[in-house]
């Protein structure tokens, strides 16, 4: 008999994997590891049967995204090289992360250093070394991968980190990976590396995440909230906070590029990466809440068009719909997101912003000009 | 019952009748879709690439447009009980053409009285292209549907009428009492809670008194192959309520559209199409349906702003929209708008992973041929008084106080 009165969000699909997944439930951990090797085993449905061992190299791989991405891999057992400048130390210890598992991935992971930008450089570092399969983090441009392309004509794979910001806004909505891209908009150098990509003759993959979210995220999303909450102050959201918007977990995130590595299914084919659910602005400030422990917070809205902010952001988002389709990559794939929005909300506060760690400091000048103060400059 | 066998080197097998045709284009392709959650076989089914979803839409209203895959062994006998009124009036009269197009055996048995006065109305009046096309059609009453139906046996019975228990009960004890292996039934997706996470999915909160939930858990307990739909706003041919010609009735008057709050409230509004698809592929895939709900529903969401814009396009003409707030200017936005002032927005996730269904409703498209046939019937000429708009742009010409 199905369950007509279900609270959660989960599907009866998951029963199989709900069980096991309850111990690694992000709201219930604590200092507990986010990602043993067991939680791979036990997803059997989600693992990817990649058989052999693959030299791979990050393009980036230091900041958000590489970091959770570059521990599944070696623990798939792949040769793993991050190309970063090196501003960054190549292996830094999580929150939670045990000592042995993190100085095992810093004994494993390898370092190509170099910019990006110096393609004489990539080309023939690349080419001596030789890669099998590429994921591109951190690529903004389509030049900067024609000399990676140029380096391995023998690659076997290159996925790329898009973004659903290339799709034209819509009133129709959610946005499909089929839906029209804008030429224009601020993603467009990641359109035209995926044109780029489909041109040449290599097997491509491209994933388009939404809002990413989750520990050490440095797109102040959900830090945004937490620092207002923290503050016991009210959230200024603009306009009505029905605006509909998307957040995808980054673990969730790393999962689904482990999924699509050697996967023919992937094969030149563009993926939307998310949560299953969408949520409302004013939604997301109650999930900050309640994944802080913070009481019901107050919300204040506005019209943004009656003050003058200069250059600063009075909010991270979008102010409009903003949401994909995720269900390509689950029926292609057979992807299904490990957190919920609470959860994976709990997952960052426990892990980040409750531990006292933020990447920006708090600045609520655009609050005070929304909320009438005078604007007191930071001392 | 039908099996899909899932072999590598497949031949496809389609209706092909005389009422309706299929066509496979090139970019269709076959995906295993694992129902394995819901059912222990896996079955195949035909996913056409997303790109076919801006593909020609079906030239007759009742022509289907994705194919159902099955291997099909035998031919149903279906009864419909349908409402005589409201906006699911329209999904009973799809629903049995298209059976009856796939050769299957349909009666529709509509409430009330053949003659009365409701049947002077779509879809009721064009009942003849129900019998035309070999199916039945009487008249009575629910409670007394064993001697309405003078004994006649039926394999799949779909109540698209009651919205309670009190008036499904009689048609789900006498469907069980003579044999009925499948029944389903027309919900509502207006019992889901409302959420600040949309869109609404198949297992989320329902509102605990709502009477087709009360409904939904009746059938579950007493068949063992029940299937629940739940749709929410549809457009179509043959319609009984107004949906589009809301809109319609504004923009070929060159008078402003009023929408309540925002206009960026999410709303799904789906061809019946759709929803005649997703109850067809339950009946020819009884298996997999079994003791599910589906949202019946198209695979979009459009905001109420981007309805009247596409109804605008649609018509090739301009919109000028003027959002309101209903409380201050002093009207039940119920009364005035057709939709719900409100994000109400469910997606059929269900139906697509576990019927194998694709939704082929596009707005851009389909509405241009509600607009023609709008016109066609003479409905823009039409006389028609706007009151509620009226004493709406009248209060909003007044200054409100902050």
């Amino acid at each position: 008999m199905a369950s007509m009165v279900v609270v959660q969000h989960k599907q009866p699909s998951s029963t199989i994997l709900s069980s096991s997944l309850s111990d690694f439930n992000g709201a219930r951990l604590t200092a507990s590891v986010q990602y043993k090797r067991k939680v791979w085993q036990l997803k059997g449905a989600l693992r990817v049967t990649a058989s052999s061992s693959k030299k791979i190299l990050i393009m980036g791989g230091t900041r958000f995204i590489g970091l959770f991405l570059s521990r599944l891999l070696v623990k798939e057992g792949h040769q793993v090289t991050l190309f970063t400048r090196g501003k960054a130390p190549i292996a830094q210890q999580l929150p939670g992360e045990p000592d042995s598992e993190f100085s095992d991935f810093a004994s494993k992971i390898l370092h190509l250093k170099g910019d990006r930008k110096d393609f004489d450089f990539v080309k023939s570092s690349l080419s001596a070394e030789g890669f099998d399969v590429v994921y591109d983090i951190n690529g903004r441009e389509a030049d900067e991968v024609e000399p990676i392309l140029d380096a391995l004509p023998n690659l076997e794979q290159y996925i790329y980190c898009s973004s659903a910001g290339v799709y034209l806004k819509s009133d129709y909505l959610p946005h499909f990976e089929t839906d029209a891209v804008d030429p224009k908009s601020r993603h467009k150098g990641k359109l035209e590396t995926e044109s780029l990509l489909a041109s040449r003759d290599v097997n491509w993959t491209s994933i388009r995440p939404v809002y990413i979210y989750g520990p050490l995220n440095y797109n102040p999303v959900e830090e945004w909230f937490f620092h207002r909450l923290k503050a016991g102050r009210p959230i200024p959201i603009p306009n009505s906070g029905m605006q509909v918007t998307q957040l995808g977990h980054v673990k969730d995130l790393a999962t689904a590029f482990i999924k699509v590595l050697g996967n023919e299914k992937a094969s030149k084919e563009v993926f939307n990466i998310s949560g299953e659910k969408y949520v409302t602005f004013d939604g997301l400030a109650k999930a900050c809440a309640k994944a802080g422990g913070f009481p019901e917070p107050e919300i204040i809205h506005y019209n943004p068009k009656e003050f003058d902010f200069g250059k600063k952001k009075p909010f991270p988002f979008r102010d409009q719909h903003f949401f994909a389709s995720v269900e390509k990559a689950k029926s292609v794939l057979g992807l299904k997101p490990e957190f919920d929005l609470v959860e994976g909300l709990t997952d960052s506060y426990n892990l980040d912003f409750g531990r006292g760690t933020f990447r920006k400091e708090a600045d609520f000048s655009t609050d005070d000009i929304i909320l009438g103060k005078s604007l007191v400059l930071q001392s | 019952m039908a099996t899909a066998i899932a072999s590598s080197s497949s031949s496809l097998i389609f209706f092909s009748t005389s009422l309706s045709s299929y066509s496979l284009s090139p970019l269709q392709r076959i995906s295993l879709s694992s129902t394995s959650h819901h059912s222990l076989s896996s079955s195949l089914s035909i996913s056409p690439s997303f790109l076919a979803l801006s593909a020609k839409s079906p030239r007759r209203a009742v022509s289907s447009f994705s194919p159902s895959f099955a291997v099909r062994a035998e031919k149903k006998n279906v009864l419909v009980v349908n409402t005589n009124s409201g906006g699911h009036a329209v999904i009973g009269f799809y629903f049995a053409k298209e059976l009856l197009a796939a050769g299957h055996g349909v009666t529709i048995l509509t409430v009330g009285e053949e003659g009365s006065d409701k049947m002077k109305k779509p879809p009721f009046n064009r009942f003849s292209e129900i019998v035309g096309a070999g199916g039945k059609t009487v008249w009575g009453e629910p409670a007394d549907i064993g001697k309405v139906l003078e004994g006649a046996t039926f394999d799949v019975v779909l109540d698209n009428n009651g919205k309670d228990l009190d008036t499904v009960r009689p048609v789900a004890d006498w469907a069980k009492s003579s044999g009925v292996k499948q029944f389903l039934f027309i919900s509502s997706a207006g019992i889901y809670k409302p959420t600040d996470e949309p869109p609404h999915v198949e297992g989320d909160t329902v509102k605990a008194d709502a009477g087709h939930v009360g409904v939904e858990k009746y059938i579950s307990e007493t068949f063992g192959n029940w299937a629940s739909f739940r749709p929410q706003y549809m457009i179509g041919s043959g319609n009984n309520k107004d949906c589009e010609e809301w809109f319609f009735d504004r923009i070929v008057r060159g008078r402003p559209v009023l929408i309540p709050g925002s206009g960026m409230q999410l709303t799904n509004i789906a061809h019946v199409r759709d929803l005649s698809s997703m109850l067809t592929l339950a009946v020819e895939k009884p298996e997999a349906a079994s003791g599910n709900i589906f949202n019946c529903v198209s695979d979009r969401a459009v905001t109420l702003d981007g309805m009247a814009k596409l109804c605008a396009q649609a018509a090739g003409l301009p919109v000028e929209i003027v959002h309101y707030d209903p409380k201050a200017v002093g009207i039940d936005a119920k009364k005035a708008f057709p939709f719900r002032n409100m994000h109400f927005y469910a997606e059929p996730r269900a139906a697509k992973e576990i019927l194998g269904w694709t939704g082929t409703t596009n707005l851009t498209v389909d509405l241009k041929e509600r607009f023609d046939e709008y016109v066609k019937i003479g409905r823009d000429k039409k006389e028609i008084k706007f009151e509620t708009d009226d004493k709406i742009l009248a209060a909003l010409k007044v200054p409100v106080a902050v």
